[in-house]
C-alpha cells in the first residue's frame, strides 16, 4: 500500500514539476468554473451580474490566495521557489559578470587546490585495499619502542597463525624486493620487482586469479621445494603480451628457474599503494631471494621481514582480536625473552596502519591544512566580494522586505546565488585538480624509470570528486550565510531613503574588519608554510645530501645469478674491485650494498653499545647499515671525521671492525671519542666489533631525514651476495660503462650487469623529482595563496574607503587636509594588517614549528620567510588604502557630498 | 463566513471521499452536494474546498478528469481511487468510533461520573 501510494504521488508531483504550466491552467480553468456557476445562482436570484460577481469573488474568500494554497498542496513548491531563485541569481550575476568572474575564479583556484590534495591524501591514506570485503582486512604489527608497525619474523607468522582464533585467515608478505627476471635462459636479466607472500595469500584476501590459480597450502611448506610464481596483471601484459599460454611456462628469477602458475587480476595491482609487484613468489623460497643473509629466515625469530594481514572473522570485535594478540605477544615475551624483550603486537584497522606510516600521514596532515588554508583564503575573498555586493544592494534588498518578502526567504535567495557561484567555482575547481592530477601522472614516468614498479597512485575517482563537491556547497554557505544574514537586517526607513546606506554602529564594520584580519593573517601563515617547505626541500636536495653525487657510475651484481656459492662470490667481488681501479679512467672505486638514497631499504643491525648502560627493558639496539669496501668513503666524498675507513687488511681473519656515523658516536658516545669503542652483535654476548673510524653523517634514505644513526661494516667481514660497483670517473661517467664491461668478460662473461647508470641521472629521478612534485605543489599554493590574499585584500580595503567618501567629503568641506584623510583611511588600514600579522605570524610560527618537528631539521624559525613575506603584505595593503584613499581625497567636497 | 476550522479537524476529507464514492462530480457540484445533504449545517466556504480536493488528490486518494458536463461545459470531474475507497473506510470507522465515543460522554447524566 505505502509502495502504490508513493508510486501514485510521485507520478503527480512529477507532473506537477513538467508540465507546472498546464496544471496551473487546469487549476484557473477548475475555479472559472466554479465561480461562472456561482455568478449564475446569483443572478438566478436577482442579483445584478455586478454583484452576484462580487458575491461569488466573496465567497471564495480570495481567489489568489486559494491558488497559492493550493499550489503549496503540491508540496513542490520548495523546488519552483529554488528554480525562480536560481533564475533571478543567473540574471543578477550575468549584470555583475566581471565580479561573478572573479569570485568563480577565486572559488575554483581554492577548490581546485583542495581537491588536487585531497587526491593525493585520498591515495595515500582513505583508499581501500583493492579486494573484496576490503575493512575486514586488518593489519598485525609488532611492536618496540621506537616503531608502532615492526615487522614480524617467519615463525613469529606461524605461530599467530595457528594460535589466533579471530580471522578467517591470516596472511604474510615481504616487502617488494629487486629481482633478476629472466624469461629465456640465455637472456640477460632484468631487475623486476616481486614480493614473497604465504600460500593463503590470495585465497585469504578473496583475489581470484585471472588465469591458473594461487597458491596450494602445500607449496609453502618445504623451504625450496616448490619454485612457482605467480604473475601482477600489469607485468603479465607488458612482458608477455597477455599471453594465457604463460601457463607453465618457465622462468628465472635469481637465477632459479620458477614455473608460472597463475596471473592476478587487473583489479589487484598490490596491497602496498605505491607499489604494484611484477610477481609473487611464495615464502618456502625466501633463499632465493635477499632475506637477511645474517639470519635464518624460517628459524631466527628475530629475522623480522614480513608484513602480516589477517581477515577478521564477522561477528568478531578488533578488541577481542586486539586481546588476543597481546595475550599472544606476552607469551612471545616470556618464552623468547632474548628476542622478544618488551615487545608487543598490536592490530591495526586500515586507516591506522597507514596513518603509523610516517611520512605518507604527515604529508598528507601537511597538505591539508595547506589546502584547506587555501580554501579559506579563497572563502574570505568570496565573502568579502559578496558582502559589498550585498550592501550596494540595501536597497532593492530593503524594497523586497518592505512589500512582504520574508527575511529567511530573502536568505534563501542570497544563498541560492553563493550556491550557484560556488557550483560553478566547484566543476572549474575540479577541472584545476583534475589538471593537477593529469601533471602528477605526467611525472610519474620519471618515477617509473626506476625499475622497480612503483607509481603515484593519485587519480580523481568517485570520493575525490564527492568531496570537492561537498566542499563546494560548504564554501557558498561559508561565504554567503554571513553577508545575507547582514544585508537582510537592515533599518527599513533608513535603506529606502537612500541607495547605499551607512547605518551608524560598529557591528557593521565588525565583519569585514574580521575578514580583513583573517586574510592577512591566513595568507601569512600560508606563505610562511610553504616558503619553509620549500626552502627546506631546497636545503635537502642541493646542499644537504653529504656526498658527491657527480662523476659516478652505478651498476650491480649478483653472482647467485650464475649459481656462484659464497667463496665465490667473495672471490668475485675482490677481483672485480682489483681490476676496475686499474681501468682506464677510473678514478677511484666503491663496492656497496645499497646506494644513499636508493629504493631497497638499508639493513638493520643489532647490537650492544660497549660501557653504555642499558635500559632494563632492552636486551639491544638497532641501527640501519650498510656493507661497503675499503673505497666506498673516498669515491662517494664522505669524509672520515676521527679514525680511519676501511682497509684492504680488515679481512675475515682480523679482527671484526665497523665505521659508524657522527650521529652514531654522539648517540651513544656523546663527547666522548667513538674511535676505539666497541660494540657487540646482537647482544651483550655477542661477535665484538671494534669501532674504527667515525664518518660524517649524511642522507641515507631521502633528502629531508633526519639525522640518522648508521653503521658500516666492511665487505670482507660481512659477505653479501649482490653488490653494487660505483666508479668514480675524470670524465663523463657512461665512458666507464665499457671498461667495467671488459674486465666483466674476462671474469665470466655470463654474469649480468644490473641497472646501469649515471648516479647522478639516478639520483635526480629518485631523489630530485619526487619530493620536487611537492615542492612545486605547495610552492604553488603559497603564490596561489598570496595572489589570492592580494587581490582579496585590496578590494576589501578599497571597498572600506570608497564606502567612505561621503564621510571624506563631509571631512574635507570642513576644512581637514588631504593628507589629513590619507593618515586617517591609511592608519585604519595598517592597524587591521597589523593584527593579522601579528595572529598570521603565531599561526605560521605554530605550523612551522609541527613542520619541522615532522619533516625537517631547519632547527627553528626561518627568519628569511618573514623577512621577504612581512614587508611585502604591509605593501600591499598601503597600495590599497593609498590609492583609494587618494582618489578620495583629490575629489571635490561638492561632488563626494553628492556621491551615490 | 464559517471557515474549514469550524468542522472537526480532518472531517471536511471524509465528506468529500463520502460524497465522491457515491458518484463522480466536478467541484460545484460537490459545493451543492455538500450544502444539500448535509442540511446547511455544514457550512464549507467555497474557498477551501479546492485546496481539500487538490490535497485529496496529491494524496492520490481522488483522480480527476474533464468531462462535460450535462450543459456541454469542460469541468473538471473527481472520483474516488482504490486508496481513497480504504481511506474512506478506515476514516469512517475512526469517525464512527469517535462520535459514539463523544455522544456518550455527553449522553451522560448528571451523577453518573461519581457513581463510576
Amino acid at each position: 500500500m505505502r509502495m502504490e501510494n508513493l508510486w501514485f504521488t510521485a507520478r503527480l508531483r512529477l507532473r506537477s514539476i513538467l508540465f507546472g504550466r498546464r496544471v496551473e491552467r487546469e487549476l484557473a480553468e477548475e475555479l472559472q468554473f466554479h465561480l461562472e456557476r456561482k455568478i449564475e445562482e446569483g443572478i438566478a436570484n436577482r442579483l445584478s451580474p455586478k454583484e452576484a460577481r462580487y458575491a461569488a469573488m466573496r465567497a471564495m474568500d480570495g481567489l489568489e490566495q486559494r491558488k497559492e494554497e493550493m499550489r503549496d498542496m503540491r508540496r513542490i513548491h520548495w523546488l519552483t521557489d529554488f528554480l525562480d531563485d536560481a533564475r533571478f541569481a543567473i540574471r543578477s550575476l550575468r549584470h555583475t559578470s566581471g565580479l561573478t568572474a572573479f569570485v568563480v575564479i577565486t572559488l575554483a583556484l581554492g577548490i581546485g587546490m583542495t581537491s588536487g590534495s585531497f587526491s593525493m591524501v585520498d591515495a595515500l591514506i582513505f583508499r581501500p585495499y583493492p579486494v573484496p570485503h576490503p575493512s575486514g582486512v586488518v593489519t598485525l604489527a609488532s611492536t618496540t619502542h621506537e616503531s608502532n608497525l615492526d615487522d614480524f619474523s617467519y615463525r613469529e607468522y606461524l605461530d599467530i597463525r595457528g594460535k589466533t582464533k579471530s580471522y578467517d585467515g591470516v596472511i604474510a608478505n615481504a616487502g617488494m624486493e629487486a629481482v633478476a627476471f629472466s624469461a629465456e635462459p640465455a637472456a640477460t636479466p632484468r631487475i623486476k620487482g616481486g614480493v614473497m607472500v604465504s600460500s593463503n595469500y590470495f585465497h585469504v584476501l578473496g583475489v581470484e586469479p585471472r588465469l591458473g590459480r594461487g597458491f596450494r597450502e602445500d607449496e609453502d611448506q618445504v623451504p625450496g621445494r616448490n619454485s612457482v610464481v605467480v604473475l601482477g596483471p600489469d607485468f603479465w601484459k607488458h612482458e608477455f603480451a597477455s599471453d594465457p599460454g604463460v601457463l607453465g611456462r618457465t622462468i628465472r628469477l635469481n637465477g632459479t628457474e620458477f614455473t608460472v602458475i597463475g596471473v592476478a587480476p587487473e583489479t589487484f595491482p598490490g596491497m602496498q599503494i605505491f607499489e604494484h609487484p611484477d610477481f609473487y613468489m611464495p615464502l618456502a623460497m625466501a633463499r632465493v631471494f635477499s632475506t637477511n643473509p645474517q639470519k635464518n629466515f624460517f628459524d631466527d625469530r628475530d629475522d623480522r621481514e614480513l608484513n602480516v594481514r589477517a581477515r577478521l572473522k564477522p561477528g568478531t570485535t578488533l578488541q577481542q582480536a586486539r586481546n588476543e594478540l597481546a595475550m599472544l605477544a606476552k607469551n612471545f615475551e616470556r618464552e623468547y625473552p632474548k628476542v622478544n624483550r618488551s615487545r608487543g603486537a598490536a592490530v591495526y584497522t586500515q586507516f591506522e596502519a597507514r596513518t603509523q606510516e610516517d611520512l605518507n600521514w604527515k604529508f598528507s596532515v601537511i597538505f591539508v591544512i595547506l589546502a584547506l588554508a587555501v580554501l579559506l583564503v579563497a572563502c574570505t575573498n568570496v565573502a568579502g566580494l559578496l558582502l559589498s555586493r550585498a550592501r550596494a544592494r540595501t536597497r532593492e534588498i530593503a524594497v523586497r522586505l518592505a512589500i512582504g518578502a520574508g527575511r529567511f526567504r530573502l536568505i534563501r535567495l542570497l544563498l541560492t546565488e553563493s550556491l550557484i557561484v560556488a557550483s560553478l567555482g566547484g566543476l572549474a575547481g575540479i577541472a584545476i585538480g583534475y589538471g593537477i592530477v593529469q601533471w602528477f601522472h605526467s611525472k610519474e614516468s620519471i618515477v617509473v624509470l626506476t625499475d622497480l614498479p612503483v607509481s603515484l597512485p593519485f587519480q580523481m575517482d568517485t570520493r575525490v570528486l564527492l568531496a570537492s563537491l561537498a566542499l563546494s556547497a560548504l564554501s557558498a554557505l561559508l561565504c554567503g550565510l554571513a553577508p545575507a544574514l547582514q544585508s537582510t537586517r537592515v533599518d527599513l526607513v533608513n535603506a529606502l531613503k537612500s541607495a547605499d546606506v551607512e547605518v551608524p554602529g560598529r557591528k557593521r564594520l565588525w565583519g569585514r574588519n574580521v575578514l580583513v584580519v583573517a586574510q592577512v593573517s591566513t595568507s601569512l601563515m600560508l606563505l610562511t608554510a610553504s616558503f619553509l617547505m620549500v626552502r627546506g626541500f631546497q636545503h635537502g636536495l642541493l646542499e644537504g645530501t653529504g656526498f658527491a653525487k657527480d662523476h659516478l657510475l652505478m651498476t650491480s651484481f649478483d653472482p647467485r645469478l650464475v649459481q656462484y656459492d659464497a667463496a665465490q662470490t667473495q672471490q668475485f667481488y675482490k677481483l672485480l674491485a682489483e681490476r676496475v681501479r686499474e681501468a682506464p679512467g677510473v678514478a677511484s672505486e666503491a663496492l656497496t650494498q645499497n646506494i644513499p638514497l636508493g629504493i631497497e631499504d638499508f639493513d638493520g643491525v643489532a647490537f650492544v653499545p660497549d660501557g653504555f648502560q642499558m635500559p632494563r627493558d632492552r636486551e639491544n639496539f638497532n641501527s640501519t647499515m650498510d656493507t661497503v669496501d675499503e673505497g666506498y668513503f673516498e669515491t662517494m666524498g664522505i669524509p672520515i671525521l676521527r679514525g680511519r675507513g676501511f682497509l684492504t687488511s680488515d679481512t675475515a681473519e682480523s679482527p671484526r671492525v665497523a665505521v659508524v656515523n657522527d650521529q652514531f658516536a654522539k648517540h651513544y658516545w656523546s663527547g666522548a671519542d667513538a674511535v676505539g669503542k666497541h660494540i657487540r652483535l646482537d647482544s651483550r654476548a655477542g661477535t665484538l666489533v671494534e669501532i674504527v673510524g667515525v664518518a660524517q653523517t649524511i642522507k641515507y634514505q631521502n633528502t629531508f631525514e633526519k639525522p640518522m644513526d648508521f653503521v658500516y661494516m666492511p665487505l670482507a667481514q660481512h659477505p653479501i651476495a649482490r653488490m653494487t660497483l660505483m666508479l668514480r670517473s675524470s670524465g663523463d661517467p657512461l665512458q666507464l660503462v665499457q671498461s667495467v664491461k671488459d674486465v666483466i668478460r674476462i671474469l665470466d662473461p655470463n654474469l649480468p650487469m644490473l641497472r646501469t647508470m649515471a648516479y647522478e641521472d639516478f639520483y635526480m629521478n629518485r631523489a630530485v623529482k619526487g619530493p620536487r612534485i611537492a615542492m612545486d605543489l605547495v610552492g604553488s599554493m603559497g603564490v596561489v595563496g598570496l595572489l589570492l590574499a592580494i587581490a582579496g585584500l585590496y578590494g576589501l580595503v578599497a571597498y572600506n574607503v570608497s564606502r567612505r567618501t561621503r564621510e571624506i567629503g563631509i571631512r574635507i568641506a570642513l576644512g581637514a587636509a588631504s593628507s589629513d584623510v590619507l593618515r586617517l583611511v591609511m592608519g585604519k588600514g595598517l592597524v587591521l594588517v597589523g593584527m593579522g600579522t601579528v595572529i598570521g605570524l603565531a599561526m605560521g610560527f605554530a605550523l612551522e614549528q609541527l613542520m619541522n618537528s615532522m619533516l625537517f631539521n631547519a632547527g627553528g624559525v626561518d627568519i628569511v620567510a618573514y623577512i621577504i613575506i612581512v614587508p611585502s603584505l604591509f605593501l600591499v595593503t598601503m597600495l590599497a588604502t593609498y590609492v583609494p584613499a587618494r582618489r578620495a581625497s583629490r575629489i571635490a567636497p561638492t561632488q563626494a557630498l553628492r556621491y551615490e | 463566513m464559517s471557515k474549514p476550522t469550524d468542522l472537526v479537524q480532518g472531517t471536511l476529507d471524509l465528506l468529500l471521499l463520502k460524497i465522491l464514492a457515491l458518484q463522480p462530480l466536478h467541484g460545484w457540484a460537490i459545493s451543492i452536494r455538500l450544502k444539500s445533504i448535509s442540511g446547511d449545517v455544514l457550512q464549507v466556504s467555497e474557498g477551501s474546498l479546492y485546496p481539500a480536493l487538490h490535497k485529496l488528490e496529491q494524496e492520490g486518494w481522488i483522480t480527476s478528469e474533464w468531462k462535460q458536463t450535462e450543459n456541454n461545459r469542460r469541468a473538471k470531474f473527481y472520483s474516488l481511487t482504490r486508496l481513497g475507497r480504504r481511506q474512506l473506510e478506515s476514516e469512517a470507522a475512526n469517525w464512527q468510533r469517535l462520535s459514539t465515543a463523544i455522544s456518550q460522554v455527553v449522553g451522560l447524566a448528571e451523577g453518573q461520573l461519581s457513581e463510576s
